[in-house]
């Protein structure tokens, strides 16, 4: 009964539906959305076009002992590549074991890595109240001088956000990123670098809407970073990404897809150095992952496949 | 040049001696600080995932020891 509307009165139902979505329409200024923090400012380009590609057998395995604190394993045996002068790229067969330790709670989250060459990988998050909180970022080794570490403190406002860091070789920085209106966001940052005397500052901006992202991003160290993510559908979506330096006249230009279907997700990307890359990571069972991942360069000529298995 | 040098030797001398004598604050400031940074990050290297741990073990619902170390 409720679903039989006479005709007659379909036409002003109609009408006061179109006003009030034009009323919607006008900005409302004093309630912009919070944005996204100045670091993610490229997140769906990252997340689409770098996925962590590695070589050889990757294995982790994550116990959960309570719905906060897991414990992970991880071995991963493969070549890595050491920095070699001549262009040519070196690797050596390494193998290791990674024991980590996760602590997720609402307020506080620890996770710590310990590799079996004794580097250790840290990062607390804790939100100090509702607006403030501390991130702490620190790799230490045992090898001196060869540690770092990074404490930002996040202030989020109402439609801003700014954030403080210091690192450890007398490293500061400051960001501060702005709702301007439901759709597009503006930041700007600075740093300092203590040890190599040199300053910075760059700009940012991310226009985003239901459908695409865009974002552009500029530094006086010489770089600008553009990068489009277009969501296809629900499945697909296409991100690109061009970067270019202009002080060392450095350019590379990316293209790629993610397809996030119901068993897998699968990442490839195009570059124009030459290098293809692609990621896929199957679900096989509830909990257990198999991830391929390959990356081959053809300037270079270097080759790189991996194959895993992630367990929890 | 030879002069110059010479200069530069004995104005040396002269600070040397009384450097030895006082040690500015800043100075200690900066022996202190960089001594509780060593300590601190051996502390954190050591102690960062036992600490883990033990926040951990304590939140509720409390996991079982044998928890820790059985793979199941």
């Amino acid at each position: 009964m409720a679903g039989l509307v006479p005709p007659g009165t379909a036409i002003p139902a109609d009408a006061s539906k179109t006003a009030h979505t034009k009323a919607d329409e006008k900005i409302d200024y004093m309630n912009l959305p919070c944005p996204i923090p100045y670091e993610e400012i490229h997140r769906e380009a990252l997340m689409s076009l770098k996925p962590e590609t590695f070589e050889g057998l990757r294995f982790d395995f994550t116990k959960g002992l309570n719905q906060k604190f897991s414990l992970s394993h991880s071995v991963l045996m493969g070549p890595t590549e050491l920095p070699s002068q001549s262009g040519e790229t070196i690797k050596i067969p390494t193998a290791h074991y990674e024991f980590g330790a996760n602590f997720i709670d609402p307020n506080l989250m620890l996770i710590g890595r310990m590799l079996t060459d004794g580097r250790l990988n840290a990062r607390v998050k804790w939100d100090l109240t509702d607006n403030l909180t501390v991130k702490a970022n620190a790799q230490l080794t045992n090898e001196p001088h060869m540690s770092h570490c990074m404490v930002n403190f996040d202030y989020k406002g109402k439609d801003y956000r700014s954030q403080f860091q210091m690192g450890n070789a007398a490293l500061f920085g400051a960001s501060y990123i702005q709702s301007v209106t439901p759709h597009l966001s503006l930041g700007g940052e600075v740093f300092w670098a203590g040890q190599h005397r040199k300053s910075g500052v760059g700009y940012a901006g991310r226009y985003e809407t239901d459908k695409m992202v865009a974002t552009g991003q500029v530094a006086s160290t010489g770089m600008v970073a553009l990068s489009y993510v277009q969501k296809v559908s629900e499945k697909v979506s296409l991100a690109t990404d061009f970067m270019y330096n202009y002080m060392s006249r450095d350019v590379t230009a990316s293209v790629g897809y993610d397809y996030i279907l119901r068993q897998s997700r699968l990442r490839g990307k195009i570059d124009s150095n030459g290098c293809t890359a692609a990621y896929l990571e199957e679900r096989l069972n509830m909990g257990l992952n198999f991830i391929l991942s390959a990356e081959i360069d053809h300037k270079k000529n270097d080759y790189k496949f991996g194959f895993g298995l992630t367990v929890g | 040049m030879a002069s110059r040098v010479s200069l530069k030797s004995k104005a040396k001398g002269g600070k040397g001696s009384k450097g030895l004598d006082e040690k500015s604050t800043a100075q200690c400031l900066k022996e202190w600080s960089t001594w509780a940074l060593k300590k601190a990050k051996v502390v954190t290297h050591y102690g960062f995932i036992p600490l883990v741990i033990i926040i951990g073990m304590n939140s509720d619902p409390k996991p079982q020891l044998y928890q820790l170390l059985s793979p199941v």
